[in-house]
């Protein structure tokens, strides 16, 4: 765990007592509440905390990028010199040269009209005044650094020719372009698929290693901080809850935050749950009736250029392949997990399901029927009886809506119950989904995404529904509050009777809550079974791949 | 519920909350004061003046502003004060008027074509390129002169040309609108159309299309100005203040408060409306 650490001992960066706080239109908030610590010479630093935690904040403000209507008190130390009233020219000679940043959305960091070559030879003509043909040269060998294949040609890319996996390397290449001894990372993985995470941070420990970089990593995600740290910040509510090498923080955890932390990662769940109970029984397949079949199924999108050169006569970009030939059946009262990456088409097959994409060829049939017959009141009990929870717990809530509004209104809407039930029905849903009464007259702006995410799941119950879709529902959620929507999910499906398709990117919380999982990539079902068995004997490489590059969360010696 | 969700409050101080009225721009609010002045004189119009806005009296023709006779008499010895007054009716019932025909149409078909994409939304917004091919004023003009003068053609005209840019407006915010997860969510609950359409896209698409309303009703407001001036607008005696500063054209230099004061009137309804426009959409700006 602890290499990297040649000249250890001596600190590069001491944080004394370092506070932050916004004022907003007439309220002061309080980001970051006197913090210390100390960044060791070649280490690097994991700081793990929940969303408002004040960590990114935390990080900013070393490098005096705070916004205007943030002000910070405390001391940071660089190398023994006070940086807290630098002069814009001086902070200049330490950005960059001394210190760089990398951040979490590598598209919206990267400018769209300056190529790769030219984001990372920036910073080298810049503070070493290199010239252009030299910059280039650099550039080139920089982008080999970091794994970009084919540097030559990549360098004259422009960011929106380049993988989110790819613009991340670019970013990271232009930081350490002119060797800065340490480099900020802020959620530098959290928007890529866990394959090209997997390589990411591959890459930062090498980084760390050979060119003896010293890294800050923020993050929220323990598995992540634990694969490459040396030592941890936990911090929570803008304080700093405990710090220590990563070994003691994650085996044992002194503070009750950093424990209910390390318990609510779905893998430790996962485990303590087998333990407990066995693993999940899968429903018995050979006797239980498909309530949903699905059958050469295939989505096509027409090709980006089509629309354009449609009007003109006809010719077209191919047809983008969002799912090919998927078959399987769903049983009931399974709760069925569907992972892959990103464009692997489990979301299509989510939108089909609901009729909200009509399939270009195969069938979707429910207890017997081709959905796609469908019309009328058909129709409307179909789409009672299948319901979905999405992605975003913001996005999916009408904002104009209260909370009761929108439990109430397919109640209202469809005649479900006499409208005199309608009241007592809606306060029963909130109570299911555990959402406290004084929210109801609230608007989903005014409540926390976990809230958000509870009523989107109430409104979907609302209907009554036999089966449950639930599209990514706890990815934009906190760790912890993930691990409260698992368990109220479960604890439905046990009272209700649900039959529910979970469709995840994390195989740790497939691992946790399903009983079969189908695994797809680029729009094809690569392998399904009972979880037990695909995800401890996959038979195909690329579930492999993906189960290797899962963070894992190393607390098998702690059990 | 949960001990984490509630915890954000000791960490944020409240100072002291200002009501809403404080928090609006001061423009907005100065806005607001002319347009409510001129609301109290049109409808408070016979109490605040004893005179006819239309009775002719020529043993007074053509007097100076006076205590008697605040802004003067015009050429047929009607007191101009009244005649303001009562022409600030008029003038904001066209504007109003004058904005909704136009904004119904182009709300229903922006809705309409916005949503529904496809064949409906290249018919339609083919007719918005038939309709933008037209100078607006001479369409408008053109229209007025074929149905004939008056207050209810004019807006008829407005109707049938004004209603293109809030259709563009709300055509472009229903489209990113009907994308949004709470109208898939909405489809996925069996939602009708119609239903989604007129419960939950329109009314998050309809502030943008307030705040245009409200600059337009300018345009309308001097539009119908103009019409009256050219003859095609109100027909007197009704008092209306582009048919008034016409009438005093020929007096400009003789007796200049008969054009002066419904100028004024004029150009002070368009300055309140467009005030209250901007401070409208920096507040809708504010609030994203």
């Amino acid at each position: 765990m602890t290499t990297g650490t040649q000249n250890s001992g001596t600190s590069l960066v001491s944080v004394e007592n370092l506070s932050v706080d916004f004022h907003m239109e007439n309220q002061k908030v309080q980001a970051v509440r006197g913090v210390s610590f100390e960044l060791i010479r070649g280490e690097i630093l994991g700081v793990v905390g929940e969303s408002g935690s004040g960590k990114s904040v935390m990080c900013r403000s070393i490098l005096g990028l705070l916004p205007g209507t943030a002000s910070a008190s405390g001391k940071v130390l660089y190398e023994g010199r006070d940086l807290s009233n630098l002069s814009d020219d001086e902070w200049r000679t330490i950005r960059g040269k001394q210190a760089s940043m990398i951040f979490q959305n590598p598209s919206s960091h990267l400018d769209p009209l300056m190529t790769a070559g030219t984001h990372v030879a920036e910073p080298l003509r810049y503070h070493e005044g290199a010239s252009a043909s030299d910059a280039r040269t650099t550039a080139i060998d920089l982008l080999h650094t970091v794994g970009i294949a084919d540097p030559e040609h990549r360098v004259d890319a422009f960011p929106h020719e380049l993988s989110g996996g790819m613009k991340q390397r670019v970013m990271i290449a232009s930081a350490i372009a002119c060797k800065p001894k340490f480099l900020i990372a802020d959620e530098p993985t959290t928007a890529l698929d866990v394959t090209v995470q997997a390589r990411i941070l591959a890459l930062l420990k090498d980084l760390n290693q050979q060119q003896n970089l010293t890294i800050i990593f923020v993050s929220h995600d323990l598995g992540v901080i634990s694969e490459i740290c040396d030592r941890v910040l936990v911090m929570k509510d803008g304080k700093v809850v405990e710090q220590g090498t990563t070994q003691d923080i994650i085996f044992h955890p002194k503070d009750p935050y950093t424990q209910l932390l390390i318990n609510s990662q779905p893998s430790i769940r996962a485990r303590l749950r087998q333990q407990s109970l066995g693993e999940i029984e899968p429903v018995q397949t050979i006797t239980a009736k498909p309530v949903m079949g699905i059958k050469n199924l295939a989505v096509e999108f027409p090709g980006k250029n089509a629309a354009l050169f449609g009007l003109l006569g006809g010719i077209s970009a191919p047809p983008v392949k969002a799912l090919g030939n998927i078959s399987m059946d769903i049983y009931k009262g399974e709760v069925i997990g569907i992972v892959g990456e990103s464009g692997s088409g489990k979301s299509t097959l989510a939108r089909v399901i609901t009729r909200l994409q009509n399939p270009t060829a195969g069938s979707v049939t429910y207890e017997g029927q081709n959905i796609a017959d469908f019309s009328g009141s058909d129709l409307i009990n179909y789409h009672r009886e299948v319901q979905m929870a999405f992605q975003n717990p913001f996005e999916s809530l009408n904002p104009r809506f209260t909370i009761r509004q929108t439990i109430a209104e397919p109640l209202i809407v469809h005649n479900l119950i006499p409208r005199d039930q309608v009241e007592t029905r809606t306060s029963e849903l909130m109570k299911l989904v555990e959402i406290p009464e004084k929210l109801s007259s609230r608007r989903p702006r005014q409540l926390s995404g976990g809230q958000c995410q509870r009523v989107g799941i109430a409104r979907a119950l609302a209907m009554e529904p036999k089966v449950l879709i639930a599209d990514e529902i706890t990815s934009a959620l906190d760790v912890t509050i993930q691990a409260q929507i698992l368990d109220l999910l479960e604890h439905i499906r046990e009272k209700e009777n649900l039959t529910i398709i979970y469709i995840s990117h994390d195989l740790a919380v497939v691992r946790m809550i399903c009983s079969r999982v189908a695994v797809f990539r680029d729009g094809h079902l690569i392998e399904i079974g009972d979880v037990g068995d695909v995800l401890n004997n996959p038979k195909e490489e690329y579930t492999r791949t993906l189960i290797a590059s899962a963070p894992r969360f190393s607390t098998e010696q702690a059990f | 519920m949960n001990p984490n969700e509630d915890i954000e409050s000791e960490r944020i101080e409240t100072t002291e909350q200002r009501s809403i009225i404080f928090r609006l721009p001061v423009s907005m609010i100065c806005g607001g004061i002319i347009v409510l002045v001129w609301l109290i004189g049109a409808i408070a119009a016979p109490l605040i003046s004893d005179y006819d806005p239309i009775a002719i009296d020529f043993l007074k023709i053509l007097q100076p502003p006076s205590s008697s006779n605040l802004f003067g008499t015009d050429d047929l010895g009607r007191d101009m004060f009244t005649r303001v007054l009562y022409a600030a009716r008029i003038d904001i019932w066209m504007g109003v008027a004058g904005v909704f025909a136009p904004m119904i149409i182009g709300i229903f078909f922006g809705l309409v074509a916005g949503y529904m994409g496809g064949i409906i939304d290249k018919i339609l917004m083919r007719l918005v390129d038939i309709t933008l091919a037209f100078p607006f004023f001479v369409l408008v003009l053109v229209i007025v002169a074929m149905l004939g003068p008056g207050l209810v053609n004019f807006i008829i005209a407005l109707a049938f040309v004004a209603w293109v840019p809030y259709a563009r407006l709300i055509r472009a915010d229903v489209q990113i609108i009907k994308k949004s997860e709470y109208i898939q969510a909405a489809q996925t609950l069996g939602f009708s159309p119609v239903y989604i359409m007129l419960r939950h896209v329109l009314p998050n698409a309809l502030s943008p299309i307030i705040v245009y309303a409200v600059t337009d009703a300018v345009l309308v407001i001097l539009l119908g100005a103009s019409l009256g001036f050219l003859g095609l607008g109100v027909q007197p005696p009704t008092p209306e203040w582009g048919v008034m500063i016409a009438n005093g054209q020929s007096y400009i230099s003789t007796a200049w408060w008969i054009s002066f004061f419904p100028g004024v009137a004029t150009v002070s309804m368009g300055l309140g409306l467009a005030l209250i426009g901007n401070g409208l959409s920096s507040l809708r700006l504010g609030s994203d």
